[in-house]
């Protein structure tokens, strides 16, 4: 039994080497195979629904038709789980995606470094072409492991225009407005602020952007270990987070919330008010969205309104505004154990660093595109209230492109679990926020973080 | 069977029944409601208009038939085995095979991987239906095994007095005589073979190949989720299930009649 | 065969109904029985020849530093057990494992049994509340986990059947509070997992002899003392693989507290399933996981023994 196994092992190898292999390579590692034609494997877990992947796929082929994509949709929770034995095996994408932080230092070893393509495509100068949190986020060793389709900011709220206009209220701009607004709904049984507070991911958001209120750049500053955890500013920070659950601006039970669908239905079916989302929420500003949105979230001929995005309001006082941070969104990283090397590198590069990849991922509005040089084509993109929307959406797109703070790239995975139970012991009232920023500190010095 | 005779005991059991049923019945009215909230019967058309649902749909039928084909015959006969034959160290191997019941499936992932790789496996029907059967036959032979035990001994002894070798036993004794736990246990590994996620994304490549468990994910995004369409994907994918639960449901009337021991 | 023959067997089927293990013919000598190695074969192979490469590939793995794919792995022998013992969020997962274990075992066992004899009965509807019992079996819990969020939200239906039937007072948000939230995750587990105790008990009645029951019947014995000294002793061996697979399953469990709650607030819901899962996945840390895996192997082990032990028979094996 043995030798047959053994014998159908081979064939079947002898199979997936020449099926991948572009015409008449040697079917050896080494043979990067021909760049305009083949087949390639994309696994990603963005774009994040098939159709989408197959309207950047067509576009590709229209330049490159011998060139054959299949795209292979995973889930961000299932992409650990799924990617490591595929990459480890030498059976899995040729392609994949790529986000700054934990991904980058798990699969960093299996990711070729696209400094040279970079170089290819966009000349010697190519970082000055390109967006700068694109690139930081995603280098790791020295080496460029992805590059960066496009970014997404965070540190903004959205509000439900229709909703503010109804009982005359302005957006609010301090900690005291921000109750204020938040009363004023409630006497009218509207809810106010809606946060899905169980996910680390968005209450980092929120901290953040408390953090920089309080004191800009502090907790970039505690990411890298140029400021402890514990920090008085860190301190300070949790305690106006606290304030949001005792001032009545966090729904009741945030905690228990997550933020994809329970907070995103609540806001986009008018029961929420406002909700800290970043510029991914863009693509919601278009009639055609939110109008898919909110037959998702199970409203039948609802009609869309406006979202309009507003600053995070300067929750300290101090008189700082609060900037916005970001990560690329994702980037393409080439396995180094693919036989198509060269098929990919053509498809990478068509996606993240020619105007025609960049300008089809610009009109989704889900992400802000690497390439400096493009941006959203608002002429033919339809917003739901063009008076009351274009002008801010094309204010924050223009802003966003010069921010250089990152989000999360900077945290472990063990610092962002940390995060996470800080803020729950916080806002449950198990810890108080001075005790619980000195678990946060010791997490982070186990985790392996070091402190100056 | 349990025949209550007199009317208030028949309304007392009733008013009983229905009390306890609430509490089951109103997470899935809820459900149910949310498959068709938004665009109402249209999620439905949505969900069976995803591109390849046909194919995912066979895929899971046919690695759910194999599954449960692998996992009857083994675990008949290894439940014949403990509960009736000779064994030395008998309860030794029991416990090695009720083992492998306590790895968590993510644990399990990495090493099948491996082995996958190595025997040729990856990305065929094999690398899905091998895992999955190798996890249900100890919770099947758990509960084989103790409903043969009920299985009087005096039976199989008539019958290899009469001449009958422990092959003939089994088929003309146990596979009748373990109807309805046959039933169950092939209720059980439908549902665990069709409603298995993980091992049908990790370990199948190919398109064609996917199964019916992947067609919520063509709904859920990095920060998008269409529920409507999911609760309205998890209904169809249940209706097989719920099917096979009933048409298998008369084999749990059948027990130790009279004609039987004949 | 005649009347009293279907009487002794019936007899002999409630005797040997008792413990997995248990041998009924204490008054017999034992005759030879032919040998059973070639019959468990097929399945040892399968599921042992399979999955103990995993067992011991995690064995392996659980005395390493390892983030599961990078080539530089550092050996760090029994130091993962050792940092096991100190971590306060593992013995916080065992007891809260323990709670729900003891907690969702007899809730589910008593619903399950009732369910059965109540369906054994006939009575009308039964079909119906076949099927309700057994559909939440069927759905998967990813989908099945937004439902229950939005089901026990704040304004959500649980809430406002509450405020309707003038509870109000008891509305509140279940799963955003540290002393609730596990309730909830029991409440989920016992929905979903009834249909399997009722299938398997109804499954096991039919082995009981109805001459026994219309014996008891015309001594006069009432329903419920029917079933306290027919039924339930019948059902023992049942009991007992339930248990075992309860005590496993509450070990394993991962989807309902990780997809709901995320083993929150604050690891109020965190089981060891949710920890290892925690620990491999996100977090990289694939040899403390494994170590993880191995202590879960060995609980689990234990605790199967431990049950079977304590369910078998009162008589003497032979």
């Amino acid at each position: 039994m043995r030798p047959k196994i053994r014998l159908s092992a081979a064939v079947v190898a002898a199979l997936v080497a020449s099926v991948l292999t572009a015409c008449g390579g040697s079917g050896g590692s080494s043979d990067p195979g021909s760049a305009t034609s083949g087949t390639i494997n994309w696994w990603g877990w963005t774009p994040t629904d098939t159709a989408t992947a197959q309207n950047y796929i067509s576009a590709f082929n229209k330049q490159y038709p011998n060139i054959k994509v299949n795209y292979k949709l995973v889930n961000i929770s299932d992409w650990v789980a799924a990617l490591r034995p595929a990459l480890a095996s030498g059976k899995g994408p040729d392609v994949f995606d790529m986000q700054p932080g934990a991904y980058v230092t798990q699969f960093k070893s299996f990711a070729e470094d696209q400094t040279s393509l970079a170089q290819q495509a966009l000349g010697s100068d190519w970082k000055s072409k390109v967006a700068p949190i694109g690139i930081s986020g995603l280098t790791a060793d020295g080496k460029l492991t992805a590059m960066s389709v496009g970014a997404v900011y965070a540190g903004m709220l959205w509000i439900n225009g229709n909703l503010f206009k109804q009982y005359n209220l302005q957006p609010p701009k301090t900690l005291d407005e921000w109750k204020q607004v938040c009363q004023a709904f409630k006497s009218h049984n509207v809810g106010c602020f809606v946060q899905g507070a169980a996910q680390e991911g968005f209450d980092q958001d929120t901290l953040q952007s408390i953090a920089n209120s309080v004191q800009p750049g502090l907790w970039t500053k505690a990411s890298t270990g140029d400021a402890k955890w514990n920090d008085p500013g860190i301190v300070k920070t949790l305690e106006i987070w606290k304030d949001l659950f005792t001032g009545g601006i966090m729904q009741p039970g945030a905690v228990g919330y997550q933020q994809y669908p329970d907070s995103n239905n609540d806001f986009l079916t008018g029961k929420y008010a406002m909700v800290m989302m970043g510029t991914w929420y863009t693509q919601y500003a278009t009639t055609k969205a939110m109008t898919a949105a909110l037959s998702a979230a199970g409203v039948s001929g609802a009609k869309p309104f406006p979202i309009l995005p507003i600053a995070f309001p300067d929750v300290a006082g101090a008189g700082n505004s609060s900037e916005m941070y970001g990560d690329a969104d994702f980037g393409l990283a080439i396995s180094t154990k693919s036989k198509s090397r060269a098929a990919a590198e053509t498809f990478v590069k068509w996606m993240t660093t020619t105007t025609a990849g960049q300008q089809v991922i610009a009109d989704q509005l889900n992400d802000l595109p690497a390439l400096k040089s493009v941006t959203p084509d608002f002429d033919s993109i339809q917003l739901v209230d063009p008076a009351s929307q274009k002008s801010p959406v094309q204010d924050l797109v223009t802003k966003v492109g010069n921010v250089t703070e990152p989000r999360e790239a900077l945290l472990s995975a063990d610092v962002q679990t940390a995060i996470l139970a800080a803020a729950t012991s916080v806002a449950t009232g198990k810890a108080s926020p001075q005790d619980a920023a000195n678990t946060l500190q010791q997490a982070a010095e186990a985790a392996g973080e070091t402190f100056k | 069977m349990f025949d209550i005779r007199g009317r208030t005991g028949k309304v007392v059991l009733q008013v009983i029944g229905t009390v306890l049923i609430v509490p089951y019945l109103f997470p899935l009215v809820v459900m149910v409601k949310g498959a068709f909230a938004g665009e109402g019967v249209k999620n439905f058309s949505a969900v069976l208009s995803v591109p390849g649902f046909g194919r995912f749909f066979l895929n899971s039928i046919i690695i759910s038939a194999a599954v449960i084909a692998l996992v009857y015959a083994v675990t008949m006969m290894a439940a014949f085995g403990f509960a009736k034959l000779h064994i030395r160290f008998r309860e030794v191997y029991f416990w090695l095979l009720l083992a492998c019941l306590t790895l968590p499936e993510v644990v399990l992932l990495a090493p099948l991987f491996a082995t996958d790789t190595r025997l040729g496996l990856y990305d065929t029907y094999w690398a899905v239906i091998l895992p999955l059967s190798a996890l249900q036959v100890p919770f099947a032979v758990l509960l084989t095994r103790n409903f043969i035990n009920g299985l009087p001994n005096e039976l199989f002894e008539a019958a290899r007095v009469d001449g009958a070798n422990s092959l003939r036993g089994f088929i003309h004794l146990v596979i009748p005589l373990t109807r309805p736990i046959a039933a169950a246990v092939i209720v059980f590994t439908l549902v665990a073979a069709w409603n298995d996620y993980l091992m049908p994304l990790v370990f199948l490549q190919n398109p064609q190949l996917q199964t019916i468990t992947l067609v919520p994910q063509f709904f859920v995004g990095e920060f998008s989720n269409d529920q409507t369409k999911i609760l309205a994907s998890a209904v169809i994918t249940a209706i097989p299930e719920v099917v096979a639960y009933l048409s298998l449901q008369r084999l749990f009337e059948r027990g130790l009649s009279a004609g039987a021991i004949k | 065969m005649t009347a009293s023959s279907v009487d002794e067997v019936g007899q002999r089927s409630v005797q040997s109904a008792g413990g997995v293990g248990g041998r009924p013919n204490q008054h017999r000598r034992r005759t030879h029985r032919p040998p059973g190695l070639p019959w468990i074969l097929p399945a040892l192979i399968l599921s042992v020849g399979l999955i103990y490469y995993g067992i011991g590939y995690t064995g392996y793995i659980s005395t390493l530093n390892w983030d599961g794919i990078s080539p530089d792995a550092q050996h760090v022998g029994t130091h993962n057990y050792a940092r096991i013992f100190h971590d306060p969020v593992f013995w916080a997962a065992v007891r809260h494992t323990v709670v729900f274990f003891v907690v969702t075992f007899v809730i589910q066992t008593g619903l399950g049994l009732a369910f059965a004899v109540i369906m054994h009965a006939r009575l009308k509807l039964a079909a119906v509340y076949k099927v309700i019992i057994f559909v939440p079996v069927v759905l998967a819990p990813a989908i099945m986990a937004p439902v229950f969020r939005h089901m026990f939200a704040p304004d959500g239906e649980l809430n406002g059947v509450l405020r309707a039937v003038g509870l109000g007072s008891l509305a509140q948000p279940w799963i955003g509070q540290t002393s609730t939230a596990l309730p909830v995750i029991m409440f989920i587990t016992i929905w979903e997992w009834t249909g399997v105790t009722f299938v398997l008990y109804y499954a096991a009645m039919t082995q009981i002899d109805p001459a026994i029951l219309e014996a008891a019947r015309m001594d006069g014995a009432g329903p419920v003392r029917t079933l306290m000294s027919i039924i339930w002793p019948e059902m023992r061996g049942t009991t007992v693989a339930l248990a075992i697979l309860g005590a496993i399953g509450a070990l394993k469990t991962f989807d309902v507290p990780y997809l709901v709650t995320i083993g929150g607030p604050n690891y109020a819901t965190e089981f060891l399933g949710t920890y290892i899962y925690r620990q491999t996945i996100p977090l990289d840390h694939v040899g403390y996981g494994a170590a993880l895996s191995i202590i879960l192997l060995v609980v689990a082990l234990v605790m199967a023994v431990i049950l079977q032990w304590a369910g078998r028979d009162r008589k003497a094996r032979d």
